[in-house]
């Protein structure tokens, strides 16, 4: 089917370019620094791929279903290409901004009036920045409907609650930076809230705030954290979750392609009464009941994959060209807020969190602080993490885990229903405010 | 206890680490730790006690708190709001303290009335010294408990907060 019109290629497709180009791409220092030519072949492709610093983050070969778009809906490529904008934007906006509160809201403003294009690139890095937290999030949902935490990649994705926890931080820091009226009172809504972890709390915020309220220190503290710290921690957290995407095996059917999983001994126990075998990496998928096509196909390779080079390749340049058009016309049509410079004397009505924390504002509007600010965001944290171990049932499909997928469900909803609320429906002193009247949100 | 040169070789690797690791934690909590001195502290002068009319709030914005006059006492509030921190404005037309954040609200005397605070307004030590007022804002005293009710009385009149 699709992989003998993808790849069954010609050797005579190889190719020889006369002239100029082919003389040079034959020369010695040529080939110092690309170690084989492009031959469009299998092997060629093959050898391309290993030899090819940035081509062996992929495999050579993935299975054919990772090309369809609904496979995974390429969310997490998608965060890693937000990443990759929000470090060039950002290393752009450390060239001008200086991280103190004389300074940093002057900067704001010379960005806008005196740097070409400065504005444009803070807005991109804004809105990527909210994306990637969207982004992120929905891929996580994605990830637990499809079941792929389950064994063999239980850890991988505790890496990713992990990269979850980190790009929530890069965000919280970098919404202090502008140093205006929203990241002030924000901030100070966000750190106060360390203050009700028990016993701890006192030291805590003064550690993360350095003083009694967001002062110079705050804002030092948190730059640093925001263009060091957590960078480095994200490149090297999100290069271990990439590899064990590989280690831990494509594909969520075939439990038993992981490079630490045991032979495929358990088939059989393992499935459910009257599933079809091939879901649970039996290698007797040639004699269960095939349709015609299937047996006159019987003589092709069982190998369904196709080359990464180009098939997915294309498909992961496509999709990054389409996340940076969005944020650049998001960019264009919106510009990133700037209310007046921080005053400690004066709350803004309504002090809002950013966004993906204005849920949790919603729930302290209801509860004591201590439980909605730490107990419940501490516990959604501890149940994600151990959720691929809790979880020990093997199947995937809906119907077959039916309390996990209700219970996950009744979470996202509550989520989203709490963010809507306290992000659209909250006016001043956090009264219910229809969004129709008037809408106080802002990004 | 008996180990051989390789065990002993082993250990000293894991205490060293382990020393490292306490060295770069020990250094992190130096460079983060908010300075001595950093914030507050001294003593400010609000005045005469001649200033300070009948249920009024007088905002000092050099030591981020109010001077109120309640039922005859005065007290000095800090202005961050037990809850979350936010600034708390004196409303002038409710005559009470009410947080914009979260809709807490606090009477005269900061005591608290309504909304998620878990306190009233924090206080400082205020002493009369010959007719001058002297707030030591270098000792912060926790507001007092919920059900506290001393300064309470009906609000003046509509909220300052919307809706409310």
């Amino acid at each position: 089917m699709t992989d003998t019109t993808r790849d069954g290629l010609e050797p005579a497709a190889a190719t020889t370019t006369h002239g100029l180009v082919g003389r040079v791409q034959r020369s010695d220092w040529w080939r110092s620094m690309f170690r084989h030519p492009q031959l469009d072949t299998p092997r060629g492709r093959a050898l391309q791929s290993f030899s090819n610093f940035f081509l062996h983050i992929y495999p050579v070969k993935v299975p054919a279903r990772v090309l369809r778009l609904r496979y995974s809906f390429r969310l997490g490529f998608i965060a890693a290409v937000l990443f990759g904008i929000l470090t060039v934007t950002g290393v752009y906006l450390m060239f001008v901004y200086t991280p103190s509160p004389s300074a940093a809201y002057g900067d704001m403003q010379h960005l806008k009036t005196s740097v070409g294009f400065g504005q444009l690139i803070r807005n991109v890095h804004r809105w990527s920045a909210h994306l990637m937290v969207l982004v992120i999030a929905l891929h996580m949902v994605r990830v637990f409907y499809a079941g792929a935490y389950k064994k063999p990649r239980e850890f991988n994705w505790v890496i990713g609650v992990v990269l979850l926890l980190v790009t929530l931080a890069f965000s919280f820091t970098g919404y202090l930076l502008p140093w205006d009226q929203l990241s002030y009172w924000a901030v100070t809504v966000g750190t106060n809230l360390v203050h009700y972890v028990p016993v701890l709390g006192g030291t805590l915020q003064d550690l993360l705030i350095g003083g009694d309220q967001i002062g110079p220190s705050t804002l030092l503290r948190f730059y640093a954290l925001h263009v060091a710290v957590l960078p480095a921690l994200l490149t090297v957290v999100l290069a271990v979750h990439i590899w064990r995407v590989r280690k831990d095996g494509f594909a969520v059917r075939r439990p038993n392609v992981g490079a630490f999983e045991e032979a495929a001994t358990t088939t059989a126990t393992s499935a459910p009464a009257g599933a079809p075998p091939d879901l649970y990496g039996g290698r007797s998928r040639l004699l269960g009941v095939v349709d015609r096509e299937s047996v006159t196909a019987e003589d092709r390779a069982v190998d369904d994959t196709v080359f990464t080079w180009p098939h997915l390749v294309a498909r992961h340049v496509v999709v990054a060209l389409g996340v940076a058009a969005l944020v650049l016309g998001l960019g264009v049509a919106f510009a990133a807020p700037l209310r007046g410079l921080a005053n400690p004397n004066v709350t803004p009505e309504p002090s809002k969190a950013p966004w993906y924390f204005s849920g949790l504002q919603e729930l302290l509007s209801h509860f004591d602080p201590l439980v909605a600010g730490i107990l419940v965001p501490m516990g959604i944290v501890l149940v994600l993490v151990v959720l691929p171990y809790i979880d020990r049932n093997p199947a995937t499909e809906a119907r077959n885990r039916k309390v996990a997928v209700l219970v996950f469900t009744g979470l996202v909803v509550a989520a989203v229903v709490l963010t809507i609320v306290g992000t659209l429906f909250r006016g001043p002193g956090w009264k219910f405010v229809a969004p129709w009247t008037h809408l106080y949100l802002e990004l | 206890m008996t180990q051989d040169r390789r065990q002993f070789l082993v250990n000293g690797w894991k205490v060293g680490g382990a020393l490292l690791i306490g060295a770069a934690g020990y250094t992190a909590y130096e460079a983060l730790r908010p300075l001595a001195g950093g914030a507050g502290g001294g003593e400010l002068s609000a005045g005469s006690v001649d200033d300070f009319a009948g249920d009024s709030a007088t905002y000092f914005p050099e030591g981020r708190l109010y001077v109120v006059k309640a039922k005859g006492d005065l007290l000095a509030l800090s202005q961050k709001c037990p809850h979350l921190g936010c600034q708390v404005p004196f409303c002038e037309s409710s005559g009470r303290f009410e947080c914009p954040c979260h809709g807490s609200i606090f009477d005269i005397g900061g005591e608290y009335i309504t909304g998620p605070s878990p306190r009233g307004m924090d206080r400082y030590p205020i002493t009369v010294k010959g007719g001058a007022v002297v707030v030591d804002t270098g000792s912060l005293e926790a507001g007092p408990d919920r059900g506290a009710r001393k300064y309470f009385s009906k609000p003046k009149g509509p909220s300052c907060i919307e809706g409310g």
